[in-house]
């Protein structure tokens, strides 16, 4: 983290297998994993198929960056202090049109306007030098 | 009834067999308590429920406890048996979250059954709302969700609920108020628990109305934070005859698990979570060899009021979707259908895991809960659930034995 920026909040703990993803987050690109024996995408990111197959084999494909609020939640309280002034803001699970879900924040809205089926569509925060978070808007 | 599960028979002869019962009680005072810390909350509890027993603390020769979220230490139940001075033949810690509970119980019973230990004191206490800091919280929503992955974007622990009860009322068109006549029910039992925290009478539109937590999830959807402790003893009939135990015994009847998943991304639908519950439940009543209309009362976690909704339909009382009209028409209410958390639960008696459903079910069985007391209950379930309606387990009490 560079000197200048103060970011509070909590960052990603990594895992080294999750290198792809977070390397794709920096320069602004969306990358899912797959198992190569099966062909099927899974979230989040692991060493291991969660498939029957098991497999270590795991292949890292460019992703739409498109998908739909499944379902979300308005936090009017944050985890910490480091929230302090930011609520509300929603936090949501979506579903990529990849067929797998992740969590992100639905920015750039009024709260109040995010319902379940709204489609959004991959943003990318640059929150710390080092770190880029995927956040999603409305399409 | 569903299909048979596999293990159920067996499950069955083996609580057939040894008779299971749970033969003793103890809580602690409940609510703020600063000048207590988690150990001593523990140690109070297990003379409690030794002493409701009857018996001496030499007598019991196994151990379950579950973990603090104040005082984290790598082996709760040895470090909790050294500082209560015993010396257990068996101990294990149990962490399943909200689940916990309910499943010392059923760990017990198996110990007890494979000859590891014959008096298993379960117990389970902290200082939560005095000792644990803003970091503390911090860490446990950590534990909550996945740290790289959901982490980062500033989940709460009701925030994770709330992303289930949002779920819920867009695919089944139920309101804020059916979550809301949860909390209610749970106000107007704790009113008659002398050392529940929260008595005060609710109406649906002061829980609609309080200070929105995680939308759509107000502060009284949220279970309370609380100091206190509470115990069972385990044992079996034969055991509980020759330590010359004089209490009704309540013994196990069944008892079963069911998962769904850990974070809520890999989440693929309510229906998962319907099946986990559903799973826990059915094991817990093919072993008993009852179904839900043999149920007198219940006992659902009640971490947030989603989770009653989810666990009334999931375990098979009401249709999918049906939880919400049935808790607003008052039916969960002493005296109705189905008495559910006679003791005020987790939103309005204290928070203790499922610890006080399993001490308020054994009361209510023996006839115990003073102006609780349900109508001569011959069987009780209770649920416990953990993480983010993941980790599900269900056992069934039953005023007599297996036959």
């Amino acid at each position: 983290m560079s000197e200048e920026k103060t970011y509070n909040k909590p960052l990603p703990d990594f895992r080294p297998e999750t290198k792809p993803y977070w390397e794709a987050t920096k320069n602004h690109a969306m990358v899912l994993p797959r198992s190569k024996e099966t062909g099927e995408f899974f979230f989040y990111p692991r060493a291991v198929s969660p498939g029957d197959d098991m497999s270590e084999d795991i292949e890292w494909v460019e992703a739409s960056g498109k998908g739909k609020v499944w379902t979300y939640a308005i936090h009017h309280m944050g985890p910490s202090k480091a929230y302090k002034g930011e609520p509300p803001y929603v936090v949501a699970l979506i579903e990529l049109e990849e067929g797998v879900k992740m969590m992100s924040n639905v920015i750039d809205v009024d709260v109040n306007d995010v319902h379940v089926g709204m489609e959004v569509e991959v943003v990318y925060d640059d929150v710390t030098d080092e770190v880029t978070l995927p956040k999603f808007k409305p399409v | 009834m569903a299909s048979n599960i596999p293990g159920t028979e067996e499950a069955r002869e083996v609580l057939k067999k040894n008779k299971i019962v749970i033969a003793g009680v103890g809580e602690t005072d409940q609510g703020k308590i600063p000048d207590m810390s988690s150990f001593h909350f523990l140690s109070q509890a297990s003379k409690l429920a030794i002493e409701d027993a009857g018996i001496k603390k030499s007598d019991v020769d196994g151990l379950v406890t579950a973990f603090s979220l104040v005082e984290h230490t790598f082996m709760h139940c040895t470090t909790f048996a050294d500082y209560f001075g015993m010396k257990p033949k068996f101990f294990s810690s149990v962490a399943v979250g909200g689940a916990t509970a309910v499943w010392m119980a059923a760990e017990a019973a198996m110990a007890i059954a494979s000859g590891q230990a014959e008096v298993v004191l379960c117990v389970r206490g902290d200082n939560t709302l005095s000792g644990i800091s803003s970091s503390g919280m911090l860490a446990l929503i950590r534990e909550m969700c996945h740290g790289e992955f959901e982490y980062p974007y500033g989940l709460t622990t009701p925030g994770g609920y709330a992303l289930a009860a949002q779920r819920y009322l867009h695919d089944y068109g139920a309101t804020r108020e059916h979550l809301a006549a949860v909390a209610v029910t749970m106000r107007k039992h704790a009113a008659m628990k002398e050392n529940a925290m929260n008595k005060d009478p609710l109406t649906v539109e002061d829980v609609v109305n309080s200070r929105i937590i995680a939308e759509p999830l107000t502060k009284y959807d949220c279970s309370i934070i609380s100091d206190g402790g509470a115990a069972f003893i385990v044992t079996t009939e034969d055991k509980a005859k020759e330590l010359g135990i004089e209490n009704d015994l309540a013994y196990l009847l069944g008892m079963g698990q069911g998962y769904s998943h850990q974070y809520m991304t890999t989440l693929e639908n309510l229906d998962q979570i319907y099946n986990a519950i559903n799973r826990s439940g059915q094991k817990a009543f093919q072993t008993a060899g009852l179904g839900v209309d043999d149920v007198d009362l219940a006992f659902l976690y009640d971490c947030f009021t989603i989770t009653v909704l989810l666990e009334l339909e999931g375990l098979g009382f009401v249709p999918k979707g049906e939880g919400g009209p049935f808790a607003l028409e008052g039916r969960m209410e002493i005296g109705k259908d189905l008495p559910v958390n006679t003791h005020g639960g987790l939103l309005s008696q204290a928070h203790l895991g499922a610890m006080h459903h399993v001490v308020e079910a054994t009361l209510q069985l023996r006839g115990d809960a003073g102006p609780r007391q349900v109508d001569n209950p011959e069987v009780a379930l209770v649920h416990g659930n953990g993480g983010i309606v993941s980790a599900h387990s269900t056992i069934l009490l039953g005023k007599e034995p297996l036959s």
